[in-house]
């Protein structure tokens, strides 16, 4: 009922915009990425990119001229902060940071003034949502039920590196009887220890990708409230909570949690995209090593499901959009020398084959790039003794550690990462033959090591800031919208 | 170290640090130290690329060998002519026989020179197939190096069109930016073939406009055929002198051949492309006058072969640019556009 419900509100928010963006014409551009995917710098690049004209080769429409300007219009959601673009311009430039991890969803809406193909004056509008990555995850949860998750999260963390990042509350879960009556102090401190658990998980060492509920690492302003005070139970999946139960407890907060915080992130923002990128940072999981990978293939597939992709048709727009392209992004593609992009690309598409596959059969069409918004470094070719490493030249931000240096943030370094396989199913072994990352070994003995790097340093010129440098930022954009700027 | 995949671990090298330098040292010392060559850009070098013939001769070429031999019984014949003739004139007179040796190594210089001129024609010609097929392989395999290297035989064979000056400026700036393949010829394209483009939609509907207003006026039917068939060699000749082939007789007989093949292969593509309405507007144009429905069915040919020719000779295949139709092109013809054109 509940879904039924939802569903004809989904269908009338599309009839009402559908018939404004004839008129109008809008993209919802879905930016989408875990947590540390580079979601923020992305669009403030896309932003500055467009604002300022920026160095856009393959972007036919910037590149011959086309587009008369852009600039930045009110956004269309009240209740929504807008994106402060500014703000993260002047982290990147002036100060050389990358942006904080963002805690709050907002918004931008970008107008885009260009003379089509065949000389008429037109505009398109573009509306971008920035959001905290973390909350992505929760989209899996809408269909499943409080004993599926359940179940799913405590066979999760019994597995690999979880095992012993998850043991206090392990342990805490076995002294819980789920028939028993319900009890408040109970389901706090199991929030606590599994929220504890989770936040363990993704440490830069682990770098575990799927950690659902999303808001128990960024709760925003529902901290404490009791729809964030839910934990899984050792429940079997099919069974019924006995009245009264701590079991029937946790699930009623489970029920509530998808109804206040999930269905509405999802029909605000990622019911109604028509263009989706999907921001991997696929290095910092090879970085972590093979569980990792192989969690970030489990979230991604999870993720990728929840949205409506296929084909776009006139009815389909009216009631149910659809995204029809969508863009697998490979970020930070400038750690690593350009040789190696196609091998980035390569494990990319494997991370996300079967969601490409089932995207490819509903009609959309589907790109895999490697990208870096903000290229942070240059390239060079270092010569030691016979060897010839081709590396990249960066100043890892302050406490990073590569063979026994620590950085201080103002050193430049040549790095090299790591050979990546031709064959990217080498990144997916198990057991003996898995490549060693730095959650199971030293920093000295891993196989790859990806050091974050600072914002490049800019030469001002009298015009203000000059573009920012990247890769690939223009096919990306030539994909995402260059066929609605013809 | 168990990988099963050629892997060299990482490693990391500071740059402030003593045993590093920054730049290619020569001396000995040096060479112990790491270096760290700066790139400026992302440097590729041109591959050779294997160029697999597109139709493989089978067996011996007898007929190459004929006409090479009849070739060279035909020039032994003329020099044993010419031989005969300067030693007959000398036995007449001294100053005659000087006067013919001197004609003689003219003219011998004069043909050197245009065979030289020839083969280099013809090596020009084949230089832009093979680019274009390169081009379209590139567009499939999306291979970096390779597109970087289209652009550069495309930048280096461009590099005397004044037009261009601007684009080449761009494009080269641009051969140091992280471009794939695909992308790096479409960029290409967009640079240095606008302009190129433009001037060729010009040159044939101007050769369309002129072919139909002369056959319209022209008294005799035998002139037409000749005229039309003089402008559609001037026709490509320009549009291969403007796409930078330099074709002497031999490279234009052979563009000739290569545009009417590719005629006869797209002509059933061409049904789709407006031919059903211009042949329906040439018959109703033949309704009111015969001869006015004559010179434009005189003037859609030549387009066709405009663009045919086109086709053939333009150094990239048409990707991200729209390949001009014969709709717009006869449309152009109709409003009289040509009175605009300007010599390449």
């Amino acid at each position: 009922m509940n879904e039924l419900i939802e569903q004809i509100r989904l269908a009338a928010a599309a009839l009402a915009e559908f018939s404004s963006h004839l008129f109008n014409p809008t993209i919802r551009l879905g930016v989408t990425g875990l947590s540390n995917a580079g979601k923020t710098v992305f669009i403030t690049a896309l932003v500055h990119g467009l604002l300022r004209g920026g160095r856009f080769p393959v972007f036919e429409a910037m590149a011959t001229g086309r587009i008369a300007r852009a600039y930045l219009a009110p956004q269309p959601d009240y209740a929504v902060p807008r994106f402060d673009y500014e703000s993260h311009l002047d982290a990147l430039v002036d100060k050389r940071e990358w942006p904080a991890s963002t805690r709050q969803i907002s918004e931008l809406r970008l107008v885009i003034e260009y003379q089509s193909q065949n000389g008429y004056q037109r505009a398109l509008t573009l509306d971008i949502v920035d959001y905290p990555g973390e909350w992505l995850l929760d989209l899996p949860l809408l269909d499943k039920s409080y004993e599926a998750w359940a179940t799913e999260s405590v066979k999760l963390s019994r597995l690999g590196p979880r095992a012993g990042l998850a043991k206090d509350w392990n342990s805490y879960l076995t002294s819980l009887d789920p028939q028993g009556a319900e009890d408040e102090q109970a389901a706090l401190t199991a929030a606590k220890l599994f929220t504890a658990y989770l936040k363990a998980c993704r440490d830069k060492n682990y770098a575990m990708s799927l950690l659902p509920p999303g808001r128990f690492l960024m709760p925003g302003d529902l901290d404490n409230t009791p729809a964030l005070t839910f934990a899984p139970l050792d429940v079997a999946s099919e069974g019924v909570a006995p009245k009264g139960s701590l079991w029937a407890m946790m699930r009623r907060r489970y029920d509530a949690y998808k109804d206040i915080v999930v269905r509405p992130f999802f029909r605000d923002h990622f019911a109604r995209l028509d263009r989706q990128i999907v921001l991997v940072d696929t290095l910092a999981a090879i970085n972590a090593g093979p569980d990792a990978v192989l969690d970030l293939e489990r979230a991604l597939a999870q993720v990728l499901d929840c949205f409506q992709i296929g084909r776009k048709t006139i009815l389909s727009t009216m009631l149910r959009p659809r995204i029809d392209r969508i863009l697998l992004a490979a970020t930070k593609a400038d750690h690593l020398h350009h040789t190696s992009h196609d091998r980035l690309e390569a494990v990319l598409k494997r991370l996300t084959q079967d969601a490409t596959a089932k995207a490819e059969l509903a009609g959309a069409r589907v790109d895999v790039v490697a990208i870096a918004a903000v290229r942070a470094t240059r390239e060079a070719t270092v010569r030691r003794a016979r060897q010839q490493l081709p590396c990249i030249l960066g100043v890892p931000v302050a406490g990073e550690v590569l063979a026994g240096e620590t950085f201080d943030g103002d050193t430049e370094a040549a790095m090299f990462p790591g050979d990546l396989p031709d064959d990217p199913n080498e990144l997916f072994r198990s057991g003996a033959s898995a490549f060693r990352g730095i959650s199971t070994t030293s920093p000295q003995n891993a196989d790859f090591r990806f050091l974050r790097v600072r914002p490049p340093l800019l030469e001002m010129t009298e015009s203000g800031i000059p573009a920012l440098p990247h890769i690939r930022l223009d096919r990306a954009l030539q994909f995402l919208i260059g066929d609605r700027l013809q | 170290m168990s990988k099963t995949w050629p892997h060299r671990p990482p490693a990391v090298f500071r740059l402030d640090d003593d045993d590093v330098m920054v730049g290619l040292a020569k001396d000995e010392a040096a060479k112990r130290a790491v270096q760290v060559i700066l790139e400026p850009d992302a440097e590729t070098p041109l591959i050779a690329v294997d160029d697999p013939l597109q139709w493989r001769r089978r067996g011996f070429r007898w007929g190459a060998l004929f006409w090479g031999a009849v070739g060279a019984l035909i020039l032994l014949a003329a020099g044993l002519a010419v031989v005969r003739l300067i030693e007959d004139l000398f036995a007449r007179n001294q100053e005659f026989g000087f006067l013919g040796l001197a004609l003689a190594i003219l003219a011998a210089v004069s043909f050197l020179v245009v065979v030289i001129r020839e083969t280099m024609g013809l090596a020009r010609l084949a230089t832009i197939e093979k680019l274009n097929r390169r081009a379209l392989d590139t567009l499939l395999s999306d291979d970096r190096q390779e597109g970087a290297a289209v652009a550069r035989a495309l930048l280096a064979l461009t590099r005397r069109m004044p037009r261009l000056a601007r684009g080449r400026a761009t494009m080269e700036s641009h051969l140091g930016d992280i471009i794939d393949g695909a992308d790096m010829v479409r960029l290409a394209e967009r640079e240095l073939m606008t302009p190129l483009d433009q001037q060729a939609r010009r040159i044939v509907t101007a050769a369309a406009t002129r072919v139909s207003a002369f056959t319209a006026l022209s008294p005799r039917a035998a002139i037409d055929v000749l005229f039309v068939f003089g402008s559609a060699l001037v026709l490509v000749r320009r549009l291969s002198l403007l796409y930078g082939a330099r074709p002497g007789a031999l490279g234009l007989m052979r563009l000739m051949r290569l545009v009417v093949l590719h005629l006869a292969m797209t002509g059933g593509m061409a049904t789709t492309d407006g031919l059903i309405q211009q042949m329906l507007g040439h018959g109703i144009a033949g309704k009111l006058s015969a001869r006015l429905g004559e010179g434009l069915l005189n003037g859609f040919l030549t387009a066709r072969l405009g663009l045919a020719a086109i086709d053939v000779i333009r150094p990239l295949p048409f990707t991200a640019l729209p390949r001009p139709t014969l709709r717009n092109l006869m449309s152009d013809v109709m409003r009289g556009f040509g009175e605009k054109e300007e010599t390449p």
